[in-house]
């Protein structure tokens, strides 16, 4: 497979408007709902008043946790089917009515009682119920690797800090919406979801029916980041139940606002982070995180995952806590665990380096790990070192002293750099690839693509590999009716569907030697199959001048066109000879006003290792995209609770502020090539990559450039004055 | 769609819009960019909703040295304005700091002038404000105050007030006539936004069925050499200002002849420094004298919790707009 910028597939669709959302099909006699919100943080629902909502023009159906009652207890289903109210502004019901104007009216009729109860807001309110989860994603929460204080007490140098993260919204352009209709028993569920098979066994679940009977598609989304999962099921089981009580489709869209509250976020971390160093390298590791999560459900991030292996250290040990409140819950949020976790890891490093008295990345470089620190395997490739020195040298990182602290205008200059890295995984992916009479090529997988690609992926691995131009692919996603694909998450889905696209089309490949070499009218008659390849629509010998266009091979031998279906299993983490890793090097230079406390980033250099790279110009966007929710993350985004009330304050994106054009610096993207054996595929994923080492970039930076060291996210104007 | 419904109407022409307006629970639309945002958010709920758009209101004109803005310019009209950039480049530049192009190309000079505050307590009904219910308390005193004001503000309110271009207009000798159905009446900008009341409950003194027609900037062209409008925000563009500073300077004979100084994000109104312009007048432009001006900028300030940080930045931000004016263009 080569490797080759092809232009978005849907592209044009897109910037025409014809691409059509999910949430834009709407058939007649669609119900509009809207959702009733808890104006406490803490109680229970004690009734909905209704009495005057009957005589509302339009009004059609309200369900609540009663009519939720009839679903099948789940973790899915729990916070919709009780009475409790666990954070401000959850959903006590769903309204809905011929328009969403009626719905609006018809709900503002509706009297909510409620009792209330002293609402936890805020985690140092509470750091006495701290715990301990079993897990934090599908690793351990606690880790002892050596003696780790006995290590400290031995150590030349101990840095011990705190390091704090906010909270984060995901916040993609296209907000969460279902539109939903029942034929009989069988639902048909058009819905903005990253995990459309995920969903489809869900709903089976919570309604009690075979998943055959449950279509779920989403054939565009307007970004994910993370959010539209699991958090949005029950306000689409609310829908769902609604169009069934009504016997009518029923579309519900959030609003920006509920974005904050209903579909998760990323959590708060306290980060107490101690390093202890012998002769610059690091003999002991301390890495203690208390998060935040809701009091309905458990989640935490894998933030001090990546500090068990990120650099060669013989005493690690790790913990993670959580700490209950009536907030929003969290859910992972792009570069899950190692956005807030190497922000402490990599500023810790940086004060290290300057209390050694050495040049920050050669300590990195000093400390690096030849192989997983918490298996001892391998790593099944590994190019960080390459990362350093690529970007060192393209960003300038040797000459940057003489411009660190100096200043241009009324900006100081400063550099830092960090790393950055992401697991490689994959998960088990179906796809069909049918090649029609007349040349063209169908491709078809039930993954999705959240804007990242995929349907470009898909279609380019297929066309490369059948000698087909990407003008004669098609390629279908975001429907269950398709072959189970991957969920959009964890940077996984072009490593998943690449292995199942190949084996599919080896087949094809295999079929179309077979049948033109037993053809003896075909010039290729009688040569051996494996003498055959595909190009330019042609199948062509190798060894010979001979070939013969695809469309007459197919046209004789395959009138009805042929297809062939693979399969590719999931990452086996017990069986695993190596460990799949991708990493970054991110350098940036940025100006402090020092007077005025402004920060602009003004120059980020990534260079990147993450095996092999399908289609650089979509990389680079990853990339690219990936730094500037990071630049979000370090100096703009912050999610805060008003800690009497628990409700969310400044509820849209004129105060919940993100990157604009301005905030983007030009962006330097060194991609290094991977050749990696053990991974099938050879696919690492790269979505996650630029959105973390970037934040501790940054806060290193602004320590060079006005000697402040903020230990918080994000920075603001009051950290720089 | 999210407010609640209303009669729309189009004014055939001034009086006609006047007449309307002076109706019950009647608001009027220019631009919109505010409006829509306090309807959709159930801030406004106006019963009759009456289009000033089209009115014959958005002449930028000279008349000897007032410069005259009907009140329905666009914000982006008055920036591109040739006798604006000219005579009034710190007018530019404040209009140039505010929203984004597309919201530029919207909004008009009126409206600016009348945009509510932007105290996230203010703008979400779920959180306690006097501003929006007179009597429910200010969540942000002992809340989430980052962004409130260290001036001027009333017992029960702690809010700003949100424009760029009312700050640079304050600096100057600004008239703004107000149309209504008794008559034409002409205020200063500091009778436009009075101190406010206990709860805040307004933010101008306009009345119900007050218009603004036209705002007279008188014989600021003066300051156009050496004047500035300097925006200190969390972003690079697209966003309110933490503190704000607009400055003009007069210099004779090498010493400071007149000045002007108010700035924004610290009040609930712009906030006038006459301490600050009292301290530079007389002196040499040069920075004992910007240092004295910046300590009186922040004299009285009264700090909450989370935005003592913008008492030196305010200091700060004094200091360089005058140290980026003193050498004149």
């Amino acid at each position: 497979m080569n490797t080759r910028s092809v232009a978005r597939y849907e592209g044009i669709l897109k910037v025409t408007g014809d691409a059509r959302y999910e949430g834009e099909i709407v058939p007649d006699g669609t119900l509009h709902a809207t959702l009733i919100e808890s104006p406490v943080a803490c109680g229970e629902l004690l009734s909905l008043d209704t009495s005057r909502t009957a005589a509302f023009p339009g009004f059609a159906v309200m369900v609540s946790h009663a009519d939720a009652a009839s679903l099948k207890p789940s973790a899915a289903t729990a916070l919709i089917r009780e009475k409790a109210i666990h954070f401000h502004g959850q959903p006590v019901a769903l309204v809905a009515a011929g328009t969403l104007a009626e719905a609006r009216e018809a709900a503002r009729a509706i009297q909510v009682a409620t009792t209330t109860r002293p609402a936890v807001t805020d985690i140092g309110q509470a750091a006495g119920s701290a715990y301990t989860p079993a897990m934090v994603g599908r690793f351990p929460a606690v880790t002892r690797r050596g003696d780790s204080s006995k290590a400290l007490s031995e150590a030349e140098l101990v840095i011990r800090n705190r390091y704090t993260t906010g909270v984060n919204n995901h916040h993609p352009m296209e907000p969460h919406a279902v539109v939903c209709w029942w034929e009989g028993s069988r639902a048909v569920v058009h819905t903005s979801t990253q995990a459309i098979f995920g969903t489809r066994a869900i709903i089976a679940h919570a309604f009690d029916i075979p998943a055959t009977d449950v279509r779920v598609l989403a054939r565009f989304l307007g970004g994910g980041f993370g959010c539209k999962g699991q958090l949005w099921w029950p306000w689409m089981f609310w829908a769902m139940l609604a169009s069934r009580k009504a016997n009518r489709p029923v579309r519900l869209e959030l609003s920006r606002a509920q974005m904050f509250t209903l579909v998760g976020r990323r959590q708060q971390t306290e980060q107490d982070l101690t390093l202890g160093f012998v002769a610059g390298r690091l003999t002991a590791i301390e890495h203690d995180v208390v998060a935040q999560t809701s009091t309905h459900a458990e989640f935490s991030d894998s933030t001090a995952v990546y500090t068990r292996l990120l650099y060669a250290c013989p005493n690690v040990s790790t913990r993670h806590q959580l700490v209950p409140t009536n907030e929003p819950h969290p859910i992972p949020m792009r570069a899950p665990g190692t956005a807030p976790g190497t922000f402490a890891l990599e500023s810790a490093m940086d004060e290290a380096a300057e209390l050694i008295g050495i040049d920050p990345l050669e300590l990195r470089m000093r400390n690096f790990a030849d192989q997983d620190q918490e298996t001892g395997r391998p790593w099944s490739s590994n190019s960080l070192l390459e990362c350093y020195r690529a970007g060192a040298e393209r960003f300038g990182w040797a000459h940057r002293h003489a411009r660190s602290a100096t200043k241009v205008g009324r900006w100081k200059i400063g550099s830092g750099m960090a790393t950055t890295l992401y697991p490689a995984i994959r998960q088990a992916c179906r796809a069909r690839v049918s090649l029609r009479v007349d040349g063209s090529l169908l491709v078809q997988c039930g993954t999705q693509d959240m804007g990242s690609g995929t349907y470009t992926a898909l279609g380019q691995i297929a066309a490369d590999a059948l000698g087909v131009p990407m003008e004669k692919v098609t390629v279908e996603l975001g429907d269950t009716l398709l072959p189970d694909g991957p969920f959009s998450g964890g940077s996984q889905v072009t490593a998943s569907i690449l292995p199942a696209v190949e084996v599919a089309t080896s087949k094809l490949r295999a079929t179309l030697a077979s049948i033109a070499v037993a053809d003896a009218t075909s010039p290729l008659g009688g040569k051996p199959p494996q003498d055959l390849e595909l190009r330019d629509e042609t199948i062509r010998s190798r060894t010979s001048n001979a070939g013969e266009p695809l469309v007459d091979v197919l046209a004789r031998a395959a009138p009805d066109g042929l297809e062939a279906e693979g399969e590719s299993p999931a990452t086996n983490h017990q069986e695993l000879a190596a460990t799949g890793m991708g990493y970054g090097a991110i350098f940036v230079e940025i100006g402090v006003d020092p007077e005025l406390g402004e920060i602009r980033v003004r120059r980020v250099c990534g260079a990147f290792a993450a095996g092999r790279i399908v289609n650089p110009l979509l990389a680079r966007g990853q990339y690219i995209g990936g730094l500037v929710g990071g630049i979000g993350m370090a100096l703009h985004e912050e999610t805060v609770t008003d800690r009497p009330t628990g409700c969310i304050i400044g509820k849209s994106l004129t105060d919940y502020l993100v990157p604009v054009h301005a905030d983007m610096p030009e962006f330097d993207i060194i991609m290094i090539e991977e050749t990696d054996p053990h991974l099938p595929g050879g696919v690492k994923g790269i979505g996650m990559l630029g959105t973390a080492g970037i934040q501790a970039a940054i806060a290193n930076a602004v320590y060079d450039a006005i000697g402040k060291r903020v230990r918080k996210l994000p920075i603001r104007i009051e950290d720089c004055l | 769609m999210s407010g609640s419904s209303f009669e729309y109407s189009r004014a055939t022409d001034l009086d006609d819009a006047l007449a309307k307006g002076g109706r019950c629970n009647a608001t009027f639309l220019a631009g919109g960019t505010d409006l829509l945002q306090l309807w959709k958010s159930g801030l406004a709920a106006p019963q009759n909703v009456v289009d000033i758009s089209h009115l014959p209101l958005a002449d930028i004109s000279r008349d000897g040295d007032t410069l005259v803005l009907g009140a329905l310019a666009r914000l982006s009209d008055v920036s591109a304005h040739p006798d604006v950039k000219t005579h009034h480049p710190m007018i530019c530049e404040a209009i140039l700091a505010s929203a984004s192009a597309q919201v530029r190309n919207m909004a008009s000079v009126g409206g600016n002038l009348l945009q509510r505050t932007r105290c996230p307590y203010f703008r979400d009904r779920a959180l306690a404000c006097n501003k929006r219910d007179p009597g429910a308390g200010c969540g942000a005193r002992h809340g989430e105050n980052r962004h409130a004001a260290l001036f001027g503000s009333a017992a029960g309110c702690v809010a700003t007030h949100a424009s760029d271009l009312a700050v640079a207009l304050a600096a100057f000798d600004t008239e703004i006539t107000v149309r209504s159905t008794i008559g034409e009446r002409r205020l200063t900008l500091q009778e436009l936004y009075p101190l406010p009341s206990a709860t805040a409950a307004s933010d101008s003194s306009l009345a119900a069925g007050d218009m603004i027609t036209a705002i007279r900037i008188h014989r600021a062209s003066r300051f156009a050499p050496r004047s500035i409008y300097l925006k200190i925000r969390d972003r690079a563009s697209f966003e309110f200002a933490v503190v704000s500073v607009a400055a003009a300077l007069r210099v004779e004979d090498g010493l400071i002849a007149e000045a002007r100084l108010a700035a924004g994000g610290i009040a609930p109104l712009p906030w006038r420094l006459r301490g600050s312009e009292a301290a530079l007048i007389g002196r040499a432009p040069t920075e004992p004298a910007f240092l004295a001006a910046g300590e009186q900028a922040i004299e009285g300030a009264r700090p909450l919790e989370k935005n003592t940080f913008k008492i030196p930045l305010l200091r700060n931000a004094v200091v360089r707009a005058l140290q980026s004016v003193r050498g004149g263009s």
